[in-house]
């Protein structure tokens, strides 16, 4: 069992490997405030139905769900490069850092995912607390901001933890691209040494503390913001 | 812009020959997911003590692994000691003679079976207490409830979720890709490594997987809107 495992590797790699969590953590916050922008963007659109804007960020949104992220990320290494090239007349490979792909690619997809839960939450608030908001002399803007959105948070609440738990374990595929996360260090232990898997048992214990913690807070948000209208707040 | 669309269409040409194998890597782990997932819920909803607490930390844990993280570690355990479990085993094969798919419909059923667990768990707790009451009252066994009374009533609740479960399998039968199992995506790379038409490989391969995951939700709705006739909505 020795060539395989040993506890003093398995202590020894999780210290090379701890620090690199904060590359995946870049991209979570990066991908969760650019793919807020993009979300309550595109859920407006679908809300107003604005025509033409609509097909497109339904076509958008389907296929974010519809393909693998693992796709989307080689996609957008390989053509955004393509795509830029006309604009800016250099091979953005050559200048960008790797991870900048990532960054790219996570808040596009957070976009189409985050704007699914934001407009299903709105969507779940009923209509006639718009037209209560209109029979007090509200603007639809005014009865939306102070009336509908304090509602959806609550309801969007549960599935945006559980779609920040999913983004970052997505996040771990980074390393295909060549970003070094905990995934990228990982394999280079394996490289160097010829001993990989106590280094990606150490990835496989970060990601599941990192899931737990999320959970757990997301769990505390949702019992905190849980005012149901003068009911007892219960398990 | 200089994107080559025989390209794309060579790599789609490539995508679909493999598309049987993508098509193994989803419904094998979906088929053993759906059995043995609706059996824990099925323990876990119904508190068998020890094995209900093992099951939900297990599936908890387990969860917490990306699917990439632990499809590297099956692969390492598999290149390292298969070839010594097959001896002990005095099996005269080796690890040549398995395909190496087998570990990435080892590592999807490991997930599905979380996942789907988790829908079933859902959907069963969806269910009046009521109906239990009712079967006992009647003169039924447990075994008799849950087959005839209890299941039926989950169906229909749990084909969204379920849907869902599988776009991910869909999505995530893409990963094994990166331990060089021949699939939908590695199919499309076919004609790009040789051509260096990368970007359209992808695009190909992702063509492919977005068509298979319209044509699962179409199937959902489909199902749903005829499950929907039978059941009586307050």
């Amino acid at each position: 069992m020795g060539d395989l495992f040993q506890w003093s590797r398995l202590f020894q790699n999780f210290r090379i490997i701890i620090p690199f969590i904060t590359v995946t953590f870049r991209i979570v916050v990066y991908a969760t405030v650019f793919g807020l922008i993009i979300a309550l963007a595109l859920a407006l659109v679908r809300i107003k139905k604005i025509p033409v804007l609509y097909q497109i960020s339904n076509l958008y949104i389907s296929f974010m769900r519809g393909t693998p992220m693992l796709l989307q990320l080689l996609l957008v290494y390989y053509g955004l490069p393509i795509i830029l090239e006309p604009v800016v007349h250099i091979d953005v490979t050559r200048v960008w850092d790797s991870i900048i792909f990532a960054y790219v690619t996570f808040s596009f997809n957070q976009g189409a995912f985050l704007s699914s839960i934001i407009y299903s939450a709105v969507k779940a608030v009923s209509i006639g607390q718009f037209e209560a908001g209109y029979s007090v002399g509200l603007t639809w803007w005014q009865t939306f901001r102070r009336i509908i959105v304090p509602q959806a948070v609550r309801i969007a609440l549960p599935p945006f933890g559980s779609d920040l738990v999913g983004l970052f374990q997505n996040a771990s595929l980074v390393f295909s691209i060549g970003v070094i996360d905990v995934m990228g260090r990982a394999k280079t232990i394996g490289t160097s040494s010829g001993h990989v898997f106590e280094a990606y048992l150490d990835v496989a214990v970060i990601f599941i503390l990192c899931s737990l913690i999320i959970r757990g807070i997301s769990s505390c948000c949702n019992k905190k913001l849980d005012y149901s209208a003068g009911k007892e707040v219960r398990e | 812009m200089n994107i080559r669309l025989d390209a794309i269409g060579e790599s789609l040409v490539y995508a679909i020959k493999y598309l049987p194998e993508t098509l193994k890597l989803i419904f094998i782990p979906l088929t053993i997911g759906l059995f043995i997932g609706t059996v824990t819920a099925l323990i876990r909803v119904y508190r068998t003590p020890v094995l209900s607490q093992f099951l939900a930390l297990f599936i908890t844990i387990y969860q917490g692994i990306p699917i990439v993280v632990a499809l590297f570690l099956y692969n390492i355990l598999y290149l390292m000691k298969f070839n010594d479990i097959l001896e002990a085993l005095h099996i005269t094969k080796t690890i040549a003679d398995i395909d190496s798919i087998w570990i990435g419909i080892f590592a999807l059923t490991m997930s599905a079976v979380c996942t789907i667990s988790e829908v079933m768990r859902g959907a069963l707790l969806s269910i009046d207490k009521g109906q239990n009451e009712a079967g006992f009252s009647a003169g039924l066994t447990k075994v008799q409830i849950v087959r005839r009374i209890i299941l039926p009533q989950v169906v229909p609740v749990a084909i969204p979720p379920l849907v869902n479960s599988i776009v991910g399998l869909i999505k995530g039968s893409s990963i094994v890709y990166v331990i060089g199992i021949a699939e939908v995506l590695s199919g499309a790379l076919i004609p790009s490594a040789r051509r260096y038409t990368f970007f359209e490989g992808y695009l190909a391969a992702a063509l492919v997987y977005w068509g298979l995951t319209i044509i699962i939700e179409k199937l959902g709705t489909l199902i749903e809107e005829h499950l929907g006739k039978f059941r009586r909505s307050l």
